[in-house]
């Protein structure tokens, strides 16, 4: 059972990288938008691995659902289909490489050498909508009381900046 | 009535007084300078001669609270407002009032913004008494620092074409030494405390006024032997308590047992090492004098009279206030170097001198190589040396501004200060000649005037110290000689041979009688301490005494 | 605490005052809603308390650093005098609503005890500032700053919080205390799991992003020339004030016991911001670009207490802090004045040569600024002064003496710098006519200047608080 539950991590995580670097590396960016979507699957396999079905589920319905199917409208609307090529600097490249580079080879490094500790219970009910619901209600109350004004924010720049103006540059 | 509050104050109440005063009051703006000028020099003429020589340490003290700054579990710093004079700052002192009344008179001419000038003009007044008379090292570091602004704006709002230059010149080199000054000065507060308010805020004593020679040597056995909670310990800038190496906490930076060592050198001559480099800027001295030609040149003469005749013997004075008094360790490690700068100084300057066609560029270098006998007097470390080199700030004093106003007269008149533009100047301006002749002469060393004195005997000192070698006592006496070169050579092409000038020879007016009533007083007075120099060396023998006690 | 409710309660009163048909009474309101904040904060003093589980914790610390917070942005309320009255297409309730809001932010990143809290209010602060970069819609730079600063600010907000959940892989903990205890057991028997260090170095490059330190400054000089005048104004007093807040708190109790292995490349950091910020400095031609590079110096000699992490590092960053705010709202509020007044190649002038005559023509201007500039580059009788010499002192606390030299090097680079407007204002031609400002306005920089000189010349009024 263990092993098998391994082999699926494996595979998952694969898939989770190779789909998070199609986003990347997409030419058309209606497949960098599918292949998001696909990563976004993954992760939420990756949430139920870990015990955490409600996460699992809210991040299908908002981010695959909910959000990236935005995002292809706006790309459709917005016709971005030619592709331009961006001009950087071959020294910006290679002093991006570098520092890329460096860091991946850190974490991995600092990685290897973590031991993580074994659960030392397992409980099917940890992932559960109460339990969360008490956690989020009784431990962060106050973060999540105060998340409203980061939406309030959001929301309030959003309408702002997006509503059409006199006199504004149009692209 | 506080003398010394007064002496600083007085100009800058008058520099707030002349903001007041509306336009319109404009020709009456150089007359309340002038009045002002001459009240400061009686009121310090009343201090010299109310001054007791006998007397050892500082008199007419002030000391108020100023700042008390609580640092949790370091203690507290207490920043006072105390002012004393001593043998060395008396002086300084009087020489400020009769340079700046000599300077408000040569200030007539400046035809410009009077109103912001002359402010400016009162406020560096009481700046420079302020540095002179200040006894906490954060007040004189204040002063020393805000002077520096009304400089600035004197320098770059009146001066010539490179005006911009050379007043940013100027504010950057000596800001850059002052930053040296700041961080010792932050050393310092660290390492030393004020044993009397110590005593206080442990309980030792109730009252200030039960404070006894008793009580302060337990509480210095008390902080040598660690007993005192360090958040009872009062910090303190007060320079008569920084000079005692009992004030100091064991093991803080600047103790003189801790032996702390920064990159390889001992924290205590590295804090010597950067006072050094922060005055000698101000003194100037070679390598870090560029500054000094430029800002002289640019400066109008009132300003240049002021800066040469006691801007430089801000950085002197601080050599012997600060540097040397808090360091003796290092003033003594250092000895050999400094009279070594002192030589360079003293030859560099007058060789540079003697290739200059600007007048005002040839005094300045004149100023950079007299300056460099102060710093071998210094570095001598026997009475001679060190009363020589007080005797040399003080005769620089006088005879500077004296050059500068020779200078600023022929420039007035014909916009021009190239030496091989004129010869033979003593025809049309007989007195002009003659009175230059004696500004050079008293500068170059000429027994009968001040400069000899303190060139002798720094000469002499240096010669009399283990400290310095007898080769550079020798190049030493070469700058001499240079000096009378460069002076004799200057005074030779400019006033004798037959009349010759580019400009208009019309305009060759002898001296005006306000130029009269600058150069005659200076002339004299520089004649005066030549034949009598017993006058200022009562004064500082005293303190030079004590001084010496230290090394 | 109920300094951040009613914050919040205010910002969204504020939105509601816009549908009046009057745009007059929404000054006023912010300025009074930004004094009862004051108020109930300095309620809190002497208060000591844990709030919501050890979310957030409320002491003498928290009231000081919020006590600067929301006089700088009542300072920078005070200079906001062209919104909503002149252009219809401003949204004025808007732009209020969100400078409460993130002062919000700001408050939880100076009171948080729990690393969400620091999550939530770096979010806050940071959406807050996209927005308002991005205010000036017609302005191309604006839109592109707003860009910029968003997808940077992002991507260091993400680095963020990938140092959060590592911390919180290391030493299973969100708070303070339970990473603090963690981290002194671990490296007492030399176990701190590796984990830790590299979510520690996330958390920190995601802090010296929001505080512009180098080599995180990239965006600072673009930002703050794109952003209207008053919002740059903001982003380098409040952002900076608060994000060295968090960041010396996080650094000094959670991460005290592994010192020695974040001084070092933190030391390295702040030499580079200092060399950077200010060398830089000297070469800009734009007096608002200049600032820019300025606050990233002044972000150098703050990252210097933090490296020192001496008792006394606290109050020096909360003196440091109040003496930089003071002084740049003054510099920003000259700026905006004058270049609204004179434009250059179709939009406000931010160049040097704005300045010219300044003296001339406003006298008070000039004067305001001057000793904005002489307290910025830290001459005595200002408070910028005491600012740096409590800085240095800690640092000489510190032994710190190598990042000292460079620290008072650079300090002299600074002046030169900060002359060149002075030297325009002083020495240069008038040109073009008066600037004519409002009475609010005039006061509202008076106040600064009066302030700095006060703090330049009794500093221990405010010291001996902190």
């Amino acid at each position: 059972m263990q092993n098998q539950i391994l082999y699926v991590w494996y595979l998952l995580t694969a898939v989770t990288i190779l789909a998070a670097l199609l986003v990347v590396l997409a030419k058309n960016p209606i497949h960098s938008v599918l292949s998001l979507v696909v990563t976004f699957f993954c992760l939420s396999a990756h949430y139920v691995l870990l015990n955490a079905q409600f996460l699992a589920v809210v991040n299908i319905i908002v981010y695959a659902g909910a959000i990236m199917v935005l995002f292809l409208f706006v790309i459709m609307f917005l016709n971005l289909r030619e592709y331009t090529e961006e001009t950087k600097s071959n020294f910006a490249k290679l002093g991006a490489a570098v520092v890329g580079g460096v860091t991946l080879v850190a974490i991995i490094a600092a990685l290897k050498k973590v031991q993580y500790p074994m659960p030392m219970r397992y409980d099917v009910r940890t992932g559960f909508v109460e339990t969360l619901g008490e956690v989020l209600f009784r431990d962060y109350l106050l973060p999540f009381e105060l998340v409203t004004v980061l939406f309030f924010v959001a929301m309030v720049g959003a309408v702002m900046l997006g509503k059409r103006e006199k006199g504004e540059r149009h692209f | 009535m506080p003398i010394l509050t007064t002496l600083i104050f007085l100009p800058l109440l008058g520099a707030i007084g002349l903001l007041c005063l509306p336009d319109s009051a404009r020709p009456v703006f150089r007359w309340v300078t002038l009045v002002l000028c001459a009240l400061h020099l009686a009121l310090s003429s009343w201090l010299w001669l109310s001054f007791d020589k006998q007397l050892i340490g500082y008199q007419f003290t002030e000391t108020f609270d100023w700042i008390t700054l609580t640092l949790g579990q370091f203690g507290v710093i207490s920043i006072d407002y105390a002012l004393g004079v001593d043998g060395l700052s008396l002086p300084m002192v009087w020489l400020t009032s009769l340079v700046m009344l000599v300077g408000a008179v040569s200030s007539f001419e400046i035809k410009t913004k009077e109103k912001a000038y002359f402010s400016l003009y009162l406020l560096l007044t009481g700046t420079v008494v302020g540095c002179f008379v200040a006894l906490d090292l954060f007040l004189f570091f204040l002063f020393f620092e805000f002077m520096l602004l009304p400089m600035y704006f004197l320098v770059g709002l009146w001066g010539g074409p490179r005006r911009e230059y050379a007043s940013l010149k100027f504010f950057l080199y000596t800001l850059a030494g002052s930053v040296f000054i700041l961080l010792v000065m932050i050393a310092l507060y660290l390492s030393a405390v004020d044993p009397a308010e110590t005593a206080l805020s442990v309980g030792l004593v109730k009252d200030r006024a039960m404070i006894t020679d008793q009580v302060l040597d337990q509480v210095h056995l008390a902080i040598s032997q660690l007993q005192v909670d360090p958040a009872q310990l009062v910090h303190t800038f007060d320079l008569r308590y920084l000079s005692d190496p009992a004030n100091y906490v064991p093991e803080s930076l600047l103790s003189t047992m801790a032996g702390h060592e920064i990159f390889g050198m001992s924290a205590r001559l590295l804090a010597f090492a950067l006072l050094f480099i922060g005055f000698a800027v101000k003194l100037p001295m070679v390598p870090l004098h560029t500054w000094l030609p430029d800002a002289h040149v640019e400066a109008p003469t009132p300003i240049s009279v002021v800066l040469a005749g006691i801007l430089l013997k801000i950085g002197g004075y601080g050599f012997f206030r600060i540097a040397y008094e808090l360091f003796p360790d290092g003033a003594v490690y250092f000895a050999a170097w400094i009279a070594g700068l002192g030589v360079l100084s003293i030859v560099y300057g007058a060789f540079n001198a003697l290739s200059q066609n600007d007048l005002k560029r040839m005094i300045a270098y004149s100023s950079v190589s007299h300056m460099g006998f102060v710093l071998l007097g210094l570095a001598a470390l026997t009475p001679e040396g060190a009363n020589a080199a007080i005797y040399q700030l003080f005769s620089h004093g006088i005879l500077s501004p004296m050059l500068f106003l020779v200078a600023g007269v022929i420039y007035e008149r014909t916009h021009d200060r190239s030496i091989d533009g004129y010869r033979g100047l003593a025809t049309p301006m007989p007195s002009y000649a003659a009175w230059t002749a004696v500004a050079f002469f008293a500068s170059l060393g000429l027994p009968g005037f001040s400069g000899f004195i303190g060139e002798f005997f720094s000469l002499m000192g240096a010669f009399n110290s283990t400290y310095v070698p007898v080769w550079m006592v020798v190049a030493g006496g070469f700058g001499l000689v240079l000096g009378a070169g460069y002076f004799l050579w200057t005074f030779q092409r400019v006033f004798l041979g037959k009349t010759w000038t580019m400009h208009d020879t019309s305009v060759l007016t002898d001296l005006t009688f306000r130029e009269k009533a600058m150069l005659v007083p200076l002339g004299l007075l520089s004649l005066a301490f030549g034949i009598l120099p017993g006058t200022l060396f009562s004064i500082t023998e005293g303190y030079v005494m004590e001084f010496l006690k230290k090394f | 605490m109920l300094s951040i409710i009613s914050l919040s309660i205010f910002g969204i009163v504020n939105l509601f005052l816009g549908f009046l048909k009057s745009r007059r009474i929404l000054l006023p309101a912010t300025l009074l809603f930004l004094i009862v904040a004051l108020i109930l904060n300095s309620m809190d003093w002497n208060q000591q308390a844990l709030y919501f589980g050890d979310m957030l914790r409320v002491n003498n610390v928290f009231v000081n650093f919020a006590g600067i917070v929301l006089i700088t942005a009542l300072l920078i309320v005070g200079i906001s005098r062209h919104f909503g009255n002149d252009e219809e297409h401003t949204h004025p309730a808007e732009y209020y609503a969100i400078l409460l809001f993130s002062v919000t932010g700001a408050l939880m990143m100076i009171g948080f005890e729990n690393l969400i809290m620091l999550f939530v209010g770096v979010e806050v602060l940071s959406v807050a500032m996209y927005v308002l970069t991005g205010t000036d819609k017609r302005n191309i730079r604006s839109n592109e700053a707003a860009l910029k600063y968003f997808l940077m600010g992002s991507f260091a907000t993400g680095l963020l919080l990938f140092g959060v959940a590592m911390v919180y892989g290391a030493t299973g903990s969100f708070k303070l205390g339970g990473i603090a205890s963690y981290v002194q057991m671990a490296s007492m028997y030399g176990a701190v799991s590796p984990l830790l260090y590299v979510g520690l170095l996330f958390l920190f490059i995601g802090m010296l992003f929001k505080v512009s330190a180098a080599p995180f400054h990239f965006w600072t000089p673009d930002v703050y020339e794109g952003a209207p005048t008053i919002f740059t104004a903001f982003m380098s007093t409040v952002v900076k004030t608060a994000g060295f807040a968090a960041f010396y708190k996080i650094a000094s109790t959670a991460f005290a016991g592994v010192y020695g292995f974040w001084a070092q490349s933190l030391a390295v950091m702040a030499v580079l911001t200092l060399l950077i910020g200010n060398i830089t400095a000297a070469y800009q031609g734009s007096f608002k670009r200049m600032m820019a590079y300025s606050s990233i110096s002044h972000a150098g000699y703050l990252l210097l207490a933090v490296v020192a992490k001496v008792p006394s590092s606290q109050s020096a960053i909360l003196f440091y802090s109040l003496s930089y705010s003071l002084a740049t709202v003054a510099a920003f509020g000259v700026l905006m004045a004058v270049s609204e007044s004179r434009q250059f190649e179709g939009r406000g002038d931010d160049r040097y040569e704005a300045f010219n005559g300044l003296a001339k023509t406003n006298p008070l201007l000039a004067f305001v600024l001057t000793v904005s500039m002489l307290s910025l580059a830290g001459i005595p009788l200002t408070a910028g002064f005491w600012g740096k010499f409590f800085i240095f002192s800690a640092a000489v606390q510190a032994n710190l003496t190598s990042l000292l030299v460079i620290a008072v090097l650079m300090s002299c680079v600074g002046i030169y710098y900060y002359f060149r407007v002075i030297i325009a204002m002083y020495l240069k031609p008038a040109e073009g006519e008066g600037i004519s400002v409002s009475a609010g306005f005039t006061l509202t920089l008076v106040l600064t200047t009066v302030l700095t000189l006060l703090l330049g010349v009794f500093p221990d009024v405010v010291k001996n608080i902190f």
